[in-house]
């Protein structure tokens, strides 16, 4: 790279020459020259049609052994060589690191990540530590692949947006213009109608009236402009409104677009917030957790022998009516130990004590108060 | 547990479960006001009475008066001014309505066919929560007794007529006095009429026992999932090593001996003690159970939680360790619920307790009864709009019938003569009522009603 460099920097004055073939502009006017990212060595045209037409090939210039690739011809635009490169690799880098401001937890977050940035870029410009850099660069595209497409696309839609607002701004200027340009034509023929209007009137009238009927057109025309003027007012109001509320709409979209997605936390980049995926849900359960047919105390059983039960299993007429046995086992196995492990006196003391007390028990001495004073009060009243 | 949290639901557990303090406390601060109200009611009676004498001159109230009271005291108010109204202490409100509810039992004995022992129960149940917010100095429970019995035959689904329910109420009881309380009832009852028993409870135990005497037996679910230890043959061999009783041949025969003895302490001792209000049903039946049978008892509890031994492997110890803690608790609330049990004998059976019974109830709650409560009828009737805005002089008179009811002693002369004089009182009324287009004022009707 030094070597490039310097090459690059006393080149001066021989611009006209192309370092490759010699041949100068001079003999050649329409002669332009193209450089390759690759090593930034300069060369005209038809060199580079020459020499990589067939395929990739090393750099003609002495010394460099770059392959390059004829696609990847361009022209320069900037003169100084190195601010060529600059941007071409802080483009690249800007590429790959596009975190966004609103994936930082804070400011300062924020702020570091630029640093970093920047820190990157100068080492590759400078070419200090340049493999580290490259392959940390490297790893980290790898491992966001998913989170610098998001955030491209975030851009793209973006700057899109943005060309939209600014054409759609012009074209609202265009028309104001317009606008005001045909107003004006109006005036100006109102204006010329209304004159003529009072001249005919003089030609017609009677030489003691020209006073008068001048005096009458001017007032018309005065009250004319002023109607013209509140008119307009009243317009321009109503356009600033709607453009107001079209920017307002404009943001809101850029807002919601912007959050629609945030990436993951990468090595290289420190203080990005955490992402929060949401928990895929759990198939609904109409018991909230409870076995349907579960019991703690004892196990139904299909049949159970008693004298006094086991003739209605026989009985037609009690089986007709849809009868179920089985229904009558469940119930009374159910509130044979239904609340066996309910201690009264220690759950209602912890109810009451809880505060239950003030739910229940006053509303029992309430109602029980209230209905004696309603019954008593009636009595009372007569 | 599952079955705990479904009792826990029923609204005899959130309403009308207690600890014994704040049962007791309850049944305090009812007598306490109750006592309140009947002393300021009997004070205002005495006022209204001798005001009405002494501007009344030379009409025959005073001594209508004073022929009707049976007794004494009331006809002259100076007197009883003087001395102060003697009210119940909450035991002796307490053994009226234990009075009572016997009453219900042998209520419920004189119909033919004699109501569900189940319908008996509720309306014990709601006897007895009845008077836990009300006192029988407010409503006397003869009055509120058939109430509860007819209101239970509708909760449980046991259809009777009113009138035929009527016909079997004894003493001149018509149907309207039977459902005036109805709605106080009710209210009191704070509309809750889900009353759990431990009747059905006992049929599941002794249903299951006798699976397991016929080595049908499935061991308990957390029980089964731990350790095989419980097999159907090894419960079956398990209670047939019980010791056996003397007068029982066999198991079975065992199990049906216990069975209609612990039904029987249900049916009575269950149903008179507070233990409703203090235990759940599943407790109460089993503890019924250990006073018929203890052993029986016992080895049943233990094929549910099982036993204590210490020898018991670690494993198991873990696994019944919700069960482990449960255990000790439940057996000594059974057996205090057992003592409870075993405490009770019926008043009928006890001379003693019957003489003072008939102190209370003849004379002291007739004296302290607060004379405001007196008409339900009329109370009752005003829920009747149609019936209330008649207002007739037959309409008065078959309404104040009821009223004369309920001082049953007096003699039939002195009814006819009440009856006039209430006759002349509604006539007098419906005169002055008759500026009105829709009669008088019913307030002041019920006054003179009373």
């Amino acid at each position: 790279m030094p070597s490039a460099r310097e090459a690059m920097a006393n080149r001066g004055d021989d611009d006209e020459v192309c370092p490759v073939c010699k041949s100068s502009r001079y003999l050649n006017p329409d002669m332009q020259f193209l450089i390759n990212p690759e090593c930034y060595h300069k060369m005209c045209e038809s060199c580079v049609d020459r020499i990589f037409s067939s395929g990739p090939a090393n750099c003609p210039v002495a010394g460099c052994h770059k392959t390059l690739r004829k696609a990847r011809f361009r022209k320069q635009t900037f003169e100084d060589i190195n601010v060529e490169r600059e941007v071409d690799i802080r483009r690249r880098v800007m590429q790959i690191l596009n975190r966004r401001e609103e994936e930082f937890d804070s400011k300062r977050a924020w702020d570091d990540f630029l640093e970093q940035r920047e820190e990157i870029i100068a080492n590759l410009v400078h070419g200090t530590d340049v493999a580290k850099t490259e392959s940390d660069l490297q790893k980290y595209a790898s491992e966001n692949m998913r989170s610098i497409r998001a955030n491209q696309a975030l851009e793209a839609q973006e700057a899109s947006s943005l060309k939209e607002q600014q054409t759609h701004e012009q074209e609202l200027a265009r028309l104001r213009r317009e606008a005001a340009k045909q107003e004006y034509e109006n005036e100006r023929r109102e204006l010329q109608a209304s004159r003529e209007d009072v001249l005919t009137r003089l030609a017609a009238g009677r030489p003691g009236d020209a006073a008068a009927i001048a005096r009458e057109g001017k007032k018309v025309l005065l009250k004319k402009s002023s109607a013209r003027r509140s008119e307009e007012d009243r317009i321009r109001q109503k356009q600033a409104a709607l453009r107001n509320s079209d920017a307002r709409k404009a943001g809101q979209g850029g807002l919601t677009a912007d959050k629609a997605d945030i990436a993951g936390d990468s090595g290289l980049i420190k203080g990005l917030k955490k992402i929060v995926t949401p928990e895929p849900e759990k198939p609904y359960d109409p018991f909230g957790g409870m076995v349907p047919n579960k019991r703690d105390y004892y196990t139904l059983r299909d049949f159970y022998p008693s004298s006094y039960l086991d003739p209605i299993r026989q009985d037609t007429r009690m089986q007709a009516g849809g009868y179920d046995l089985q229904e009558y086992y469940s119930r009374t196995l159910m509130e044979a130990f239904a609340g066996l492990g309910c201690f009264i006196d220690e759950e209602v003391a912890q109810r009451d004590d809880a505060g239950s007390l003030g739910v229940s028990r006053p509303a029992a001495t309430q109602g029980a108060a209230q209905a004696a004073v309603s019954s008593t009060g009636t009595p009372e009243a007569s | 547990m599952i079955e705990d949290d479904f009792y826990r639901t029923s609204s005899q557990y959130r309403l009308w479960s207690f600890t014994a303090a704040s049962l007791q406390a309850q049944r305090a601060t009812t007598n306490a006001v109750a006592s309140d109200r009947v002393r300021a009611a009997i004070r205002r009676a005495q006022e209204a009475r001798r005001s009405a004498t002494s501007s009344a001159t030379g009409t025959p109230v005073p001594e209508v008066e004073g022929s009707t009271s049976t007794s004494t005291s009331t006809n002259h108010p100076a007197k009883a001014e003087e001395k102060p109204i003697e009210c119940l202490t909450p035991e002796e409100e307490q053994q009226t309505v234990s009075y009572y509810c016997e009453q219900i039992i042998q209520l419920g004995e004189a119909y033919k066919p004699p109501l569900p022992t189940i319908v008996r129960a509720t309306a014990i149940q709601y006897l007895r929560r009845f008077y836990l917010t009300n006192s029988p100095m407010t409503y006397h429970p003869k009055q509120i007794m058939p109430c509860a019995l007819f209101l239970a035959t509708k909760t449980d689904n046991y259809y009777m007529s009113l009138r035929q329910f009527a016909d079997g109420v004894p003493g001149d009881t018509t149907a309207e006095d039977i459902i005036a309380p109805e709605f106080v009832v009710m209210q009191s009852l704070r509309f809750t009429f889900d009353v759990r028993h431990p009747f059905r409870g006992l049929e599941g135990g002794i249903m299951e026992l006798q699976a397991l005497a016929a080595g049908q037996g499935q061991p308990a679910p957390h029980l089964a999932a731990t350790t095989q230890t419980q097999t159907p043959e090894s419960l079956q061999r398990g209670l047939l090593a019980l010791p056996l009783s003397s007068s029982s041949k066999n198991i079975t025969d065992r199990i049906a001996r216990a069975h209609h003895t612990t039904r029987e302490i249900l049916k009575s001792a269950a149903q008179i003690t507070d233990v409703y209000f203090l235990f759940t049903p599943a407790q109460i039946w089993l503890a019924a159970l250990m006073l018929a049978d203890r052993a029986l008892a016992e080895y049943y509890l233990d094929t549910k939680l099982g036993t204590p031994a210490p020898s018991s492997s670690v494993q198991e110890a873990e696994a019944a360790d919700g069960l482990a803690a449960l255990r000790p608790k439940l057996l000594r609330t059974l057996n205090d619920c057992a003592v409870m049990l075993q405490a009770y004998k019926p008043l009928a059976s006890d001379p003693d307790q019957m003489k003072t019974l008939r102190r209370i109830i003849g004379k002291k709650l007739y004296h302290c009864q607060n004379p405001e409560k007196v008409n339900l009828g009329g109370a009752g009737q005003k829920r009747i709009p149609a019936a209330a805005l008649a207002s007739s002089a037959a309409a008065a008179a078959a309404a104040a019938t009821p009223t004369g009811g309920v001082d049953s002693g007096a003699s039939e002369s002195e009814m006819e003569r009440l009856a006039k004089k209430r006759k002349l009182e509604t006539a007098a009324e419906s005169s002055s009522g008759s500026k009105d287009i829709f009669g008088g004022e019913l307030v002041m009707q019920r006054t003179k009603e009373r």
